[in-house]
């Protein structure tokens, strides 16, 4: 029973990275492959600034979050310049970047020995190490963070990523300053990925960059187009069937080393299958131009 | 010190040009980035072992098989994948992700067939290397530089001279008027297939003679082709060799200032460098601006 | 109103266009004219800086817009439709109006995380706006329908509704007619004039010269990127290097 709380506590936190995504990708559609990236920021700094410094996840998260959309700021910018499947590869570039990063500053980041040993939440000295309350915790987060995108996406603001999605050149000719907004998504979408990664560290507690290669930054934006471009609902059911489906798989006994490689292939197909068959996902109703 | 590194530079940078060679040939009939072609280079080291080792055939004859095999396999991918996305127009991106999924799921098909260990072609004791000018380079190592150079010719060559290469370079610039004059740009589109996937096996061949043959080696692989070619132009075969020579310099002149580890940040930096620069790189062909 | 001064622009060695010049006079119906390939779309994409120019400056009400970004001339009252047709496709028919609307803080990212009462108010005038002006082009019909399933004629009309809802102070039309029926085209060519009752200026680019010697008072004509003749409709056609950029070269 446990098991399947952390199961729910884990589609939380991949629910948030997958609304964060459809915010760049599936509204405004711009093609960001690392997207994880945000996520490796948000939940290094806040266990760093927690075994470092002493200070409280409540306060790294945030600052996680703002540091993500520093990173964000940076991401956005060759997304002026490029677009298509240019953009994704300087994207994807960056992921691995960040990784990279990760893995070789050993100096801050303890490289692939990881920062074990992460401190939960913690409120008036009730500790959120339990899974129950980290369900609640991170039911809190997934509620901010859908009806922050809802809003955002459910307005005149939302309209125009929309428009840029469809025709930047148009968008431009209605008087948009297609970059200031191209920005702005990106800060946004960083921030709650940061904050899904900060969620993430005080959960496990322990972290490393094996958690955020390029490989999860796909898986991401497998489920954004697998539940739908543009579909928050659609967010909610990718992420939902693309962790728990190969948690299956674990449950009929198959071994790691075959569950593994198995999961991929799943994915791989799926994306296959999704170009060529519905581009557009589950419930969504826009597809890449 | 300093011969060293330029030799080893040389030599990784042969296969990324290997690589990048084959890359840009599709990349020129198709338009977009065929990031599977990594995983058809995974896969000419997969059939090499398989034949060679497993099965213990005539090396030669196991050479030609899995270039061959190779080959079918970028052949297969473009029939079944990439041929239903042209029937529906799609955008380059929906091909790049469509691509993506290609290589995810072969090289973890390839995991679960031999498992994620280490395998290798090397058979016998490694062989000490010759010193020419302060750098040891061992023979099979003069080997990957000659074949690469070798097929580097005949690639261009091809491209250049031959009718086929000719028709290539046609659908490449001008595809409505490519077929206006009667070229069948399927054709050409497969030929450009079978080309690049097999330079891509005889890359995976060449460097599992060198190097430690694992089920992610086409990432790696196709990531640094991906660099050489934007480097040295998308889609022009000198180009390809450049970059990759270039490539390969400076990830291995970089790594003596700075730690090995960072050899990758070092070639997604030059990438995103050149992206945002210079994205057709130093030699590329035209591709399609936007109409306005 | 508009005014052009020596724009170049070269593009692989070929002027696209050469060193032309015209003013547009507010509240006046213009046309650019000229065989296929003359730079007139060219012109449009220099004016509106969707391209940059060589050389030259352009003037939008004595102020000059040569160098800045192309969102910022469409809010300083530059209103521009293109040569093939750029809507955004799979929005409805009336979000496609509503892009091309005003607001005042509603498209704030402020305004749309709060989803302030201001905006929702703005919203609601607007929606009334467009609904407004969907009726005047006659697309009510088609209000939610994406605007990828609307046939050709009917995708000019939410061009034209689209860059009404901009209300700018000149509008640049390229081809507004091109691919309609013929009742359709009178449709157009009608709303042009109506545009112009209600104190417009329209610059509008078109090929075919009868249609335009019914509606402008004045005719510019490009070939091979240069301006050749300008003038009214009568004198226009009547000119014999304009007769023979049409018609080629005459045979003696």
């Amino acid at each position: 029973m446990e098991y399947i709380i952390h199961i729910l506590v884990i589609t939380g936190i991949y629910i948030i990275l997958t609304l964060s995504l459809n915010l760049i990708v599936g509204y405004t559609g711009l093609a960001a492959l690392g997207h994880i990236a945000f996520a490796a920021v948000g939940a290094y700094t806040s266990s760093l600034l927690a075994l470092n410094f002493g200070i409280s996840p409540w306060i790294g998260i945030i600052v996680g979050a703002i540091l993500a959309s520093v990173l964000g700021a940076i991401v956005a910018y060759p997304s002026l310049r490029l677009t298509g499947d240019y953009l994704a590869l300087a994207t994807f570039g960056l992921g691995v970047i960040v990784y990279s990063v990760a893995k070789n500053w050993v100096g801050l980041t303890r490289g692939p020995m990881g920062l074990p040993g992460i401190p939960a939440f913690s409120i008036f000295g009730f500790q959120f190490s339990n899974v129950w309350a980290y369900l609640l915790l991170v039911l809190v987060f997934v509620l901010i963070t859908y009806l922050a995108i809802r809003n955002i996406t459910n307005s005149p603001f939302g309209r125009i990523l929309k428009g840029i999605r469809e025709d930047e050149i148009a968008s431009q000719a209605m008087g948009k300053s297609v970059n200031k907004y191209k920005l702005i998504v990106f800060v946004v979408g960083a921030f709650f990925a940061g904050i899904a990664g900060s969620l993430y560290a005080h959960y496990i507690t322990f972290i490393d960059p094996s958690s955020f290669t390029v490989m999860e930054s796909i898986a991401i934006l497998l489920m954004v187009v697998f539940g739908g471009m543009g579909s928050l609902k659609g967010s909610f059911v990718g992420a939902s069937i693309l962790v728990v489906f190969p948690e299956l798989l674990r449950f009929l006994g198959m071994p790691s080393s075959i569950a593994a490689p198995m999961r991929q292939m799943i994915y791989g197909l799926l994306l296959v299958i999704l170009m060529i068959w519905r581009p557009q996902g589950l419930l969504g109703r826009f597809k890449f131009k | 010190m300093y011969n060293q590194l330029l030799s080893n530079g040389i030599i990784a940078g042969s296969i990324y040009a290997l690589i990048a060679i084959g890359f840009a040939v599709i990349y020129r009939t198709v338009k977009f980035f065929h990031f599977a072609h990594g995983v058809v280079f995974a896969a000419g080291a997969y059939f090499a072992y398989t034949f060679f080792i497993l099965f213990d055939i005539n090396p030669v004859i196991s050479f030609f098989l899995s270039v061959a095999l190779a080959c079918l396999l970028g052949i297969a991918i473009d029939r079944f994948v990439y041929y239903p996305l042209r029937k529906h127009n799609a955008p380059n991106l929906v091909y790049l992700l469509a691509s993506f999924g290609v290589f995810i799921f072969i090289q973890n098909l390839i995991q679960l067939i031999y498992g994620a260990q280490i395998l290798t072609l090397r058979t016998g004791p490694v062989k000490v290397g010759h010193s020419i000018l302060g750098a040891v380079i061992t023979d099979i190592q003069v080997f990957i530089i000659i074949v690469s150079l070798v097929l580097f010719f005949l690639a261009w060559i091809f491209i250049q001279k031959s009718k086929l290469g000719k028709a290539i370079r046609a659908v490449s610039d001008d595809p409505v008027g490519a077929r206006v004059v009667g070229i069948n740009s399927e054709k050409i589109i497969l030929t450009a297939f079978a080309i690049g996937s097999a330079l891509a096996g005889v890359a995976g061949i060449l460097i599992s003679l060198e190097t430690n043959i694992e089920p992610t080696m086409g990432f790696n692989a196709i990531l640094k082709g991906i660099i050489a070619s934007i480097v040295g132009g998308i889609g022009s075969i000198p180009g390809a060799l450049f970059g990759g020579v270039f490539l390969g310099l400076a990830e291995n002149l970089g790594i003596w200032k700075i730690q090995a580890g960072w050899k990758d940040t070092i070639a997604f930096a030059i990438l995103i460098v050149f992206l945002l620069i210079r994205p057709s790189g130093i030699m590329g062909i035209k591709t399609e601006k936007e109409k306005i | 109103m508009l005014q052009v001064h020596n724009l170049c622009k070269e593009f692989d060695g070929i002027k696209a266009v050469d060193d032309l010049s015209f003013t547009i006079e507010e509240n006046s119906i213009v046309s650019l004219v000229g065989p296929n390939g003359s730079g007139k779309t060219t012109a449009f994409n220099l004016i509106s800086r969707f391209l940059k120019p060589d050389n030259g400056k352009v003037f939008l009400e004595g102020r000059d817009i040569t160098f800045f970004n192309p969102f910022r001339i469409a809010r300083l009252g530059l209103g521009r439709t293109f040569q093939n047709i750029r809507l955004f496709p799979q929005i409805s028919v009336l979000d496609n109006v509503m892009l091309g609307l005003g607001y005042e803080t509603g498209e704030r990212f402020s305004a749309a995380l709060l989803q302030s009462r201001r905006m929702k108010r703005e919203e609601a005038s607007n929606i009334k706006k467009a609904e407004e002006l969907l009726e005047f082009v006659g697309l009510s019909g088609k209000r939610d329908s994406p605007a990828e399933k609307l046939s050709h004629g009917q995708r000019k009309l939410l061009e034209l509704a689209r860059i009404l809802a901009l209300e700018p102070k000149i509008f640049l039309l390229d081809e507004p007619i091109a691919g309609l029926f013929p009742e359709t085209k009178r449709t157009m060519l009608g709303l042009i004039q109506a545009l112009k009752k209600k104190g417009g200026t329209i610059l509008f680019i078109e090929h075919d010269l009868n249609s335009v010697m019914a509606v402008a008072e004045k005719v510019i004509v490009l070939n091979y990127g240069k301006k050749i003749a300008e003038g009214r409709p009568e004198e226009v056609t009547n000119n014999e290097e304009v007769l023979s950029a049409y018609l080629g070269k005459r045979r003696v």
